[in-house]
């Protein structure tokens, strides 16, 4: 299944002056009207499907003027007593209204399937996905998600076809961030109204310290339980082969002897570098607790991507020596939720 | 040539492309009432903004913005002396609107000139109404909506023909309601505020009469006004329509009196009276006109004068409609005033001697007004005078020189002489201008009253029976009061009347499309707040107020909106699935109902397996079917017909 993707954009980009204050007023009630939808509709459950006691609808911005300009045309038709501008002006005052229905149409029954929130570190946006699905007999169109200053839009979501909203929020603390009330709303079909929902999700995005500390990393220890065995590039010595297991990198597989069709192996080799690096938070006394997770996050960071193997001691916890990204999240995962 | 065009134009701009298409149609319906200048400007900048979007130029700065909107408002100012006229007006909004595409970035640049082209429509209807306009309306205002489907959502990139059709099934589920509220939305009565209207020329009577200036008559087959009468016309001798009556002479120039008034005596109307509704064409003056004698209308903003003229408040700058009941005989009273003796005997000194001279002659001789009128009228009908649309030029003694010189002129030139020939004799004597007769539509049951049909005759005071109506060209030229095809052969205008009276074909077309456009004025053009009544009445309502509009107007609007709300308001039906797959799902339940149900966790081979073990009473015919089917279903890409073929036989098979 292809899905179509829409790019996020930051509406900061236009620099358009706009008071502060009519923008944090505008910031208040909408998260007013968020947490009123909150405590009316609850936490939701994927899939969600949008349904009409959810789903709100206003005139827009353009339909409030559209709304200014059809008055004066009527006023001028009553007027003059100008029966063609009577006509055209209240066709277009039906056409507005049949368009306010097209409009929740648009939203109505579409289906919401998962999101997924990818872990950040502090200070970079974390990457939200919410994944959509149209199993009505309708094309929908410009579906648009919000979250704060983040909007993903989709162009087109034919009938049957699911399609991918991508946001991003700011983050700023370690630990786990729960993601803001998603606003998905529409203006199709010609933009005179919008109709908005809300979706509150008990979804986290998990939020890493930021890597950041300029101390050198510990020196390597010797393992006791698996010897000195450690990828490293350059005049390292080779050593022998051993069996693949779950973390070891592409790099290190001797494929040549694969394609031959043996089984997956290992290379491995022994050098200076060859040993394990322990991180240890008690060993990194003098600093704050936030210093030291965010070195200790910097530690884990370049080892991994130098293809060291590290293990990290926390006063609760200790993670054993390890590789790969599953143990670097494990890691990170630990200094960001440290209490 | 197209693709190279689609090429050019950069996709974000495609929003800006339906904007200006837009803006362009609203222009164009004012392409008659712009001045040229106007025009060129417009379409320079229009040109401008497309080549800036296809050649992705900077826009021009602000200041140059400024100074363009600036000159352009003056040059405005300047070619209408006023901002506040409907034709300034319009092409000051067009021109704004023109600059405001210069500086087109978002949505909200989009929205503005969109609403600007939907008032600029708006505008062009307040003085253009005419059923052939209506087409060009309509599309236009489609256009624009489209235009808004397509700057609504412009990520959805919305294909022109969608766009199109999405706007145009959103006005067709609009027009009942437009209907709805077009009958029963309460009008209001008489202007709140009024545009001064402009001042274009207009054929049709002027408020003054130099039947000595003119040497040619115009005669145009514009229509004047039509009427329509309740039961039947009067006889076609007696269809005077009564205008402004003139009293002022100089000698060479009749003028209505104005400041002077004169009570007339109280009116005693005659004879059966006639109901009929005139529809007036604008002729930017202020009087109606009304078969000769109308009773004085209840009716606010008119007036009924002096000298019996019906006189509206504001000029009749765009069609009006209105009734009204007529007697063709009246009496007005048995003595004339001293101040209506004053004015309608007043001649300017020393002018028209010869005139002057013989009418005392003459009164002398004949001893009573009425024998001095019967002299009169023989002297024109015998002393040698011509009717003629092509007149020689009088010289300042108008009357002297037509009596007694020229003897050649029309109604306009007879009516002067003949007056003045009355108030010379001490008879009190008045101009009344109007139309006489009419051409009679049959197609549409009513009379058209063209400008070629402008008349002028005299009303005389004559004691114990008040004013008279005494029309000398009906004695020098009885033909012409019969509409003799000789009256339109001198001077026609349009070069395809004689081709009219020729061609019957044509003449039925002609008449027909001014039958509709008839009709579309009076029902339509013309629904006011009385027809509203009318229809309440109709509608079995006993005392028809604007209070049942309002109901009927909140009812008929919640109607529509269950109506849409039941359309568009449940959620959308969800897809059932493609033609196979209702094809696969029915031959399921079928065979379920055989006693071997599909196993939810079963694809169709594995299914086909279990049915050729279990079942192979059912195997032969179902089995190749449901391979077939995986084979389409999963398989590399099928044709539509083998699709179509394959879900046809899912459906038929009965097993």
């Amino acid at each position: 299944m292809a899905l179509p993707r829409a790019a996020s954009r930051h509406r900061g980009s236009a620099p358009r002056e706009r008071l502060a204050i009519a923008s944090r007023i505008r910031a208040a009630l909408t998260s007013r009207a968020a947490e009123w939808s909150r405590r009316r509709q609850g936490l939701d459950r994927f899939p969600v499907r949008i349904e009409r006691r959810r789903l709100y609808i206003l005139p827009s911005r353009a339909g409030l003027g559209f709304g200014a300009l059809w008055l004066c045309m009527v006023l001028a038709g009553l007027n003059y007593a100008n029966s063609v501008a009577l006509l055209l002006a209240f066709s277009l005052g039906g056409f507005a209204l049949v368009g306010m229905h097209h409009c929740h149409r648009n939203l109505q029954g579409l289906r919401l399937l998962s999101l997924t929130a990818a872990p950040a570190f502090a200070g970079e946006p974390g990457r939200i996905e919410l994944l959509l699905e149209n199993d009505a007999n309708l094309d929908r169109h410009g579906i648009t998600a919000r979250i704060g200053d983040s909007h993903a839009t989709l162009g087109t979501l034919a009938a049957g076809a699911a399609g991918r909203l991508v946001l991003t929020v700011p983050t700023a603390r370690r630990g786990r961030l729960a993601v803001p009330p998603i606003r998905i709303a529409t203006a199709f079909p010609f933009g005179l109204f919008t109709a908005w929902t809300w979706l509150h999700t008990d979804a986290t995005v998990l939020v890493y310290p930021t890597a950041r500390g300029a101390l050198p990393p510990p020196l390597a220890t010797s393992d006791r339980e698996t010897g000195e065995h450690a990828l490293a590039g350059g005049n390292d010595e080779w050593s022998g082969l051993r069996p693949f297991r779950d973390g070891d990198s592409p790099r290190q597989v001797a494929w040549k002897s694969y394609a031959r069709g043996l089984p997956l192996v290992v290379k491995e080799y022994v050098g200076r570098s060859a040993r394990t690096l322990v991180f240890d938070y008690a060993a990194l006394a003098g600093l704050g607790t936030e210093a030291r997770l965010e070195q200790l996050a910097r530690w884990v960071v370049d080892a991994e991507a130098r293809g060291q193997r590290y293990a990290l001691r926390l006063p609760v916890a200790v993670i054993d020596e390890g590789r790969g990204a599953v143990h670097r999240h494990r890691c990170l995962e630990a200094l960001a939720l440290y209490a | 040539m197209r693709e190279r065009w689609r090429e050019a134009w950069p996709e974000r701009e495609r929003a800006l492309r339906w904007v200006i298409a837009a803006f362009s149609a609203a222009v164009a319906l004012h392409a008659d009432r712009l001045p040229p200048w106007c025009l060129a400007a417009i379409a320079a900048i229009v040109l401008w903004r497309l080549f800036a979007a296809v050649a992705s130029l900077a826009l021009p700065r602000r200041l140059i913005r400024l100074g363009l909107g600036g000159s352009l408002l003056l040059a405005v100012v300047v070619q209408f002396s006023s901002l506040s006229g409907l034709a300034a007006g319009s092409a000051l909004l067009a021109a704004m609107g023109a600059v405001k595409l210069l500086e087109t970035r978002g949505r909200r640049d989009h929205y503005i000139v969109l609403g600007v082209s939907l008032f600029l429509m708006i505008a062009a209807t307040l003085d253009r109404q005419g059923l052939a306009r209506i087409g060009l309306y309509a599309a236009h205002l489609w256009l624009c909506c489209a235009a808004l489907a397509i700057v609504g959502t412009p990520d959805a990139r919305l294909p022109a023909r969608t766009a199109f059709g999405l706007a145009g099934r959103t006005l067709a589920y609009a027009l009942p309601l437009t209907v709805l509220l077009f009958l029963f939305f309460p009008r209001v009565q008489g202007q709140i505020w009024s545009l001064p209207a402009g001042n274009a020329a207009v054929t049709g009577l002027g408020d003054e009469m130099s039947p000595g200036s003119i040497s040619q008559l115009s005669e145009s087959e514009e229509p004047a006004f039509r009427v329509t009468f309740e039961g039947a016309p009067p006889p076609s001798t007696s269809l005077y329509w009564r205008g402004p009556v003139l009293h002022q002479f100089d000698g060479y120039t009749w003028r209505r009196e104005l400041g002077r008034v004169y009570r007339s005596a109280r009116l005693e109307y005659e004879g059966p009276e006639y109901r009929y509704r005139i529809t007036l064409e604008p002729h930017r003056q202020r009087w109606w006109f009304a078969l000769d004698l109308p009773v004085p209308p209840q009716q606010p903003g008119v007036f009924f004068t002096f000298d019996y003229q019906l006189v509206s408040a504001e000029p009749v700058s765009q069609a009006v409609s209105y009734e009204l009941v007529s007697h063709i005989r009246y009496r007005s009273g048995d003595e004339a005033s001293l101040l209506a003796r004053r004015i309608d005997l007043q001649l300017p000194t020393g002018r028209n001697r010869r005139t002057l001279e013989w009418a005392q002659r003459e009164r002398a001789a004949a001893g009573s007004d009425a024998a001095f009128v019967r002299r009169v009228l023989e002297f024109f009908r015998d002393g040698g005078f011509v009717y003629s649309l092509t007149p020689p030029l009088l010289d300042l003694d108008s009357v002297d020189d037509f009596l007694f010189r020229t003897r050649s002129g029309f109604c306009g030139h007879y009516a002067s002489a003949l007056a003045t020939l009355m108030r010379a004799a001490g008879i009190p004597a008045r101009v009344v201008t109007g139309y006489h007769g009419g051409e009679w539509n049959p197609i549409g049951q009513y009379l058209i009253v063209r400008q070629s049909e402008a008349h002028a005759w005299v009303e005389i005071w004559i004691d114990g029976r008040g004013w008279s109506r005494v029309d000398p060209t009906a004695v020098v030229a009885p033909d012409r009061l019969q509409r003799a095809a000789l009256d339109r052969i001198a001077g026609a205008e349009g070069a395809a009347d004689p081709l009219i009276a020729e061609l019957d074909t044509l003449a039925r077309i002609a008449l027909t499309w001014d039958a509709i456009n008839t009709w579309w004025k009076i029902r339509v053009l013309d629904f006011d707040l009385g027809s509203q009544l009318k229809l309440l009445r109709g509608l079995g309502f006993e005392r028809p107020a604007l209070r049942q509009l309002g109901w009927l107007v909140a009812g008929g609007l919640a109607a529509w909106l269950l109506v849409i709300a039941l359309r568009f308001g449940r959620a959308p039906r969800a897809a059932r699935g493609d033609a196979l797959a209702r094809g696969y799902r029915s031959l399921c339940a079928r065979l379920a109902a055989a006693g071997i149900a599909r196993a939810p966790q079963e694809g169709p081979l594995a299914y086909a397996a279990r049915l050729a073990r279990e079942r192979p009473d059912l195997a032969a015919r179902v089995l190749p079917v449901l391979e077939r089917y995986a084979l389409v279903r999963f398989g590399p890409r099928a044709s539509d017909a083998q699709t179509r073929a394959v879900a046809r036989e899912l459906r038929s098979l009965r097993p």
